[in-house]
């Protein structure tokens, strides 16, 4: 047996649910995933093959979060695109205990009195979906395409502040990647810095 | 529990007295409160008690923060961001970068790696105030005497669990004083420990990069490392690239590799700036940092020569080789070169032609065997650049010097040139041989005299050949070989031309003679490159040396002649190679050696700044427009360009209404640092000419000879599509906003 190799293996093994692997790179096969809704519905990623998927992490506390809703720059943008077929699942990944953790209460209170139009608010209490796609930051933003291919990773737009004042000024990387992709060109901008808070894992 | 509103964090206003003496906050600041507590106390300090007219000072942005919040470093990880500091300074004030002491590395569940301060931070920044305080009636103090209240608005992202915005409006109101003493002492010294260092010399430690697949190694010598058991890399990316983790490869003794894994950089990306950390553990007190600078930043730079053809360039070092010519540092020689032909205007064709081609033969020779050091040197890998790598060398000009001098002496009459008779006899049989030698060592002479004014085409047509395959650049000086001594072949093929020069006679004594005092006039123009490079101690023992030298043409002239006996002239030989050598020994060798530049003379008068590429680069930051002049004492067309058109009242103005920051890149002593500035505009000397009109504006390049005209056209321009007229720009003194857009510079 090589022992060198088990290792390897048993650090994998129990390095992965500890720490966020690495960022899936833009091009690769977006990670599949399962998560319930404020409601108590299943999603997967894998349902929503066919169709343009956005995915955005989500802190009802973050200042930088509520940067985009405060202003509703992020429930015209989840608006416009679920209007045009685009399939908008914001994540919840922050542990129990944490800042912005929500039961499926709370999500449903957000919900309605920031008037959100995403397809669902999922929640990701034990962060794994967060792992998987190496998020680190809240709002932090995600475009896969409907062959299942992530085209687009990174901040929601270029100026990273928690200014709402700042929005009408700077350039929506995630319209942008949208609306390349829905007139069936290449994403220009694929990947950029995301901003923001950090997600809260659990500490470990 | 869910904040459901776009609260902020709630302003309120304080006004307290400071108890630092010499401060006060004059404007109401808002802070957060959390939970009941302040979280973070922002405050304005200053390194002095008043501020003294053209002084620079420090002024520092301190941060209190509650136990166990953060704010951030530049770079501020993988969440967060840097705190940024926006002044309201009166007009041409200047502000410089924000020094960010070494941070703390954290690192929060998940794996979020982020770099920021704990408890307190000082964010120290220079300020130079106008060498005349000027205030203006509206808005800051009026009379004389009165303080100068100095406003920032600072704004921060503290985080522990959670992260919270906050902003402030500060003020800091000093007296102007004709004197100051330091305030602040034990905060300032206390940060300034805990600024990053350049990188040290290659002795001390080097560096070393690599490029793997996404991967950059960076591997690190040092045998300072091996004291400090905690060493790490905290990286400074460009805007556009993504790094990762960087981590620990190996360490072993002196040595450590790191691996910065790259999330989205581009393929050519092969190191990247940041600190190199080192401590007693990680994240202690003692730390202690030093710069690396990303090498392929400085790649870059626009660089202005693109794709000409070869010809083009070779049309352009002929061209620029006979403006050569015109050039007030080859005149003395040409004027030379023109009475030698007014002597020749009776004689033959032949022997016209033959001092002709003897002429242009000694600027072949000299063009060729320069061309061929240069290669021999870029070969051996070391970094030259023409004429400047002749006229910042304070030994060269020295030497010059001397050659131009014993020439004037000569003019003069001090002394005759006479070669030995044996040599005479063998080599030059006939008289007309001798004018040939003659001829060649004045083209070679006049081609020395002509390398430090780089005339303009020249300039371009030798950047270019400088990035060139050795023949290309061998080619590209023959052809400015050929450019310079053009005129001369041409009156050698048509003597028909000289016969318009008047007659040989008597007043040609007295025209030699006044030649010596054009060369005389030249000795002090090189005196004076000197003496910018050595100081007037330099000047000084090199005209003592001079002296000697003098005295020694003197005895030659005077005791070493044929009519002389030999044991007279063998005497008088030794005895003037014994005074040049002892004198060369004492005035050279020891006190011109020794002699040093004082820091203070080298000060620059007036409203230019000096350059350094960190200084170019805060200016950029903070959105102002840039002119650099880049030029050297021993540069006559720089003189005259500064003369004629950039000192002149209606440039200054431009510039003031403009608000350009006026840098002066000073490259006498050839300074690398503007060396590879040079490069990368591919010159190989001065004088060049930048403007950088801000923001994302690519630089604009002037020509050598600058004309009231030209400049001023250009300014009005870029100042329209630039918007740079209007300094109270949204962006202007934002630290983050656009930065990958700028040309950047080797930073750090």
């Amino acid at each position: 047996m090589n022992t060198k190799l088990l290792l390897t293996a048993v650090t994998a093994l129990i390095g992965s649910p500890l720490y966020a692997a690495d960022v899936p790179p833009v091009g690769s096969a977006a990670p599949d995933f399962s998560l319930t809704d404020s409601k108590g519905k299943t999603h997967s990623l894998s349902q929503y093959k066919g169709k343009y998927v956005v995915l955005e992490w989500f802190n009802p506390e973050c200042p930088f979060v509520k940067k985009h809703y405060g202003s509703e720059n992020m429930q015209k943008l989840q608006q416009e695109y679920t209007s045009k077929g685009v399939v908008w699942l914001t994540i919840d990944s922050n542990a129990p205990g944490t800042e912005g953790n929500m039961t499926p209460e709370q999500a449903q209170k957000v919900t309605s009195s920031w008037k959100t139009h995403q397809t669902a608010l999922l929640l990701d209490p034990e962060s794994k979906v967060a792992r998987s796609y190496g998020a680190k930051n809240t709002p932090d933003m995600i475009v896969i395409n409907p062959e299942g291919k992530i085209v687009y990773e990174g901040a929601i737009d270029n100026k990273a502040t928690p200014n709402p004042s700042d929005i009408p000024s700077s350039t929506n990387y995630v319209k942008a990647a949208l609306d390349e992709s829905l007139a069936g060109k290449p994403v220009s901008n694929p990947t950029t810095k995301p901003y923001g808070c950090s997600v809260k894992y659990k500490s470990s | 529990m869910l904040i459901v509103s776009m609260k902020v964090a709630r302003a309120f206003r304080v006004t307290r007295a400071l108890l630092l003496s010499t401060l006060a906050i004059a404007a109401p600041l808002r802070a957060q409160m959390y939970e009941g507590r302040q979280l973070v106390k922002p405050e304005l300090v200053a390194d002095t008690n008043a501020i003294v007219p053209g002084k620079p000072f420090a002024v520092g942005l301190l941060l209190r923060m509650a136990p166990h919040w953060h704010t951030y470093w530049k770079f501020s990880g993988d969440a967060g961001l840097p705190t940024e500091i926006k002044w309201h300074l009166p007009p041409s004030w200047r502000v410089g970068e924000i020094q960010w002491p070494i941070p703390l590395k954290t690192n929060d569940p998940g794996d979020i790696e982020t770099y920021g301060y704990e408890n307190e931070v000082l964010l120290i920044q220079e300020v130079t105030p106008p060498a005349k305080i000027e205030l203006p009636k509206d808005g800051f103090a009026v009379a004389n005497n009165s303080p100068v209240t100095l406003t920032a608005e600072a704004s921060w992202l503290v985080c522990e669990k959670i992260c919270i915005p906050g902003s402030a409006t500060l003020s800091l109101t000093l007296p102007i004083s004709a004197t100051n003493a330091a305030a602040n002492t034990e905060l300032f010294d206390r940060y300034r420990k805990l600024l990053p260092q350049n990188w040290p010399r290659d002795k001390v430690a080097t560096v070393k990069w690599s490029r793997n697949g996404a991967d950059l190694h960076l591997q690190v010598n040092s045998a300072m490392l091996a004291e400090y058991p905690a060493t790490d890399f905290f990286p400074v990316p460009p805007p556009a690239v993504l790094v990762g983790h960087p981590s620990v490869e190996s360490r072993n003794g002196n040595e450590v590799a790191f691996k910065i894994p790259l999330e989205n950089a581009d393929k050519n990306l092969s190191s990247l700036p940041g600190l190199l950390v080192f401590a007693s553990r990680a994240n202690a007190d003692d730390r202690a940092a030093w710069r690396i600078s990303g090498a392929s930043e400085v790649a870059s730079l626009p660089h202005p020569v693109a794709t000409r053809g070869l010809l083009t360039f070779l049309f352009f070092g002929f061209i620029g080789g006979f403006i050569l010519n015109l050039m007030p540092c080859v005149l003395p020689v040409i004027s030379l070169k023109i009475f030698g032909f007014i002597k020749q205007a009776g004689q033959s064709r032949t022997k016209i032609l033959r001092s002709g081609l003897a002429f242009t033969a000694g600027i072949f020779a000299w063009f060729i065997g320069l061309a061929l050091v240069l290669i021999a040197l870029k070969a051996a890998g070391r970094e030259v650049t023409w004429g400047g790598f002749q006229f910042t060398n304070a030994y060269f000009v020295l030497g010059l010097s001397i050659v131009v001098l014993v020439f004037a002496l000569n003019l003069f009459g001090v002394f005759e040139v006479s070669l030995p008779q044996s040599m005479t006899r063998g080599l030059l049989s006939t008289s007309e041989r001798k004018d040939d030698l003659g001829s060649f060592f004045q083209g070679v002479f006049a081609t020395v005299l002509a390398t430090p004014c780089t005339a303009p085409f020249l300039g371009t047509a030798l950047g270019f050949a400088f990035t060139q395959s050795p023949a290309v650049v061998l080619s590209m000086f023959v052809a400015v070989a050929a450019g310079m001594s053009a005129p001369y072949l041409l009156l050698s093929v048509q003597p028909a031309w000289l016969k318009f020069l008047p007659q040989p006679g008597a007043w040609m004594l007295h025209v030699k003679q006044f030649m010596g005092f054009l060369l005389l006039a030249t000795v002090l123009f090189l005196l004076y490159v000197l003496g910018a490079q050595r100081g007037l101690d330099g000047a000084i023992w090199a005209t003592c040396f001079l002296l000697i030298v003098a005295i020694a043409c003197w005895i030659k002239g005077v005791f070493i002649v044929p009519t002389a006996s030999a044991a007279t002239r063998r005497t008088s030989l030794v005895l003037a190679l014994i005074l040049l050598l002892a004198s060369g020994l004492y005035f050279i060798g020891d006190k011109f050696h020794a002699a040093k530049i004082d820091i203070g003379e080298a000060q620059l008068a007036s409203d230019w700044q000096p350059f350094t590429p960190e200084r170019l680069r805060a200016e950029l930051g903070q959105g102002h427009a840039v002119f650099v002049d880049f030029t050297a004492a021993w540069c006559l067309t720089c003189k005259f360009n500064e003369k004629t058109v950039l000192e002149t009242a209606p440039i200054r103005d431009a510039f003031e209404r403009h608000g350009i920051v006026k840098l002066k890149a000073d490259w006498t002593s050839g300074d690398p640092a503007i060396t590879k500035l040079l490069q990368q505009f591919g010159r190989p000397g001065v004088p060049l000419y930048v403007l950088y009109p801000g923001k994302s504006k690519e630089p604009v390049v002037f020509p050598e000879l600058l004309t009231k005209s030209i400049l001023l056209d250009k300014l009005e321009t870029i100042a329209t599509v630039a918007g740079i007229g209007d300094p109270g720009g949204a962006d202007v003194f934002r630290h983050q906003a656009g930065r990958g857009q700028r040309p950047r510079l080797q930073s750090q």
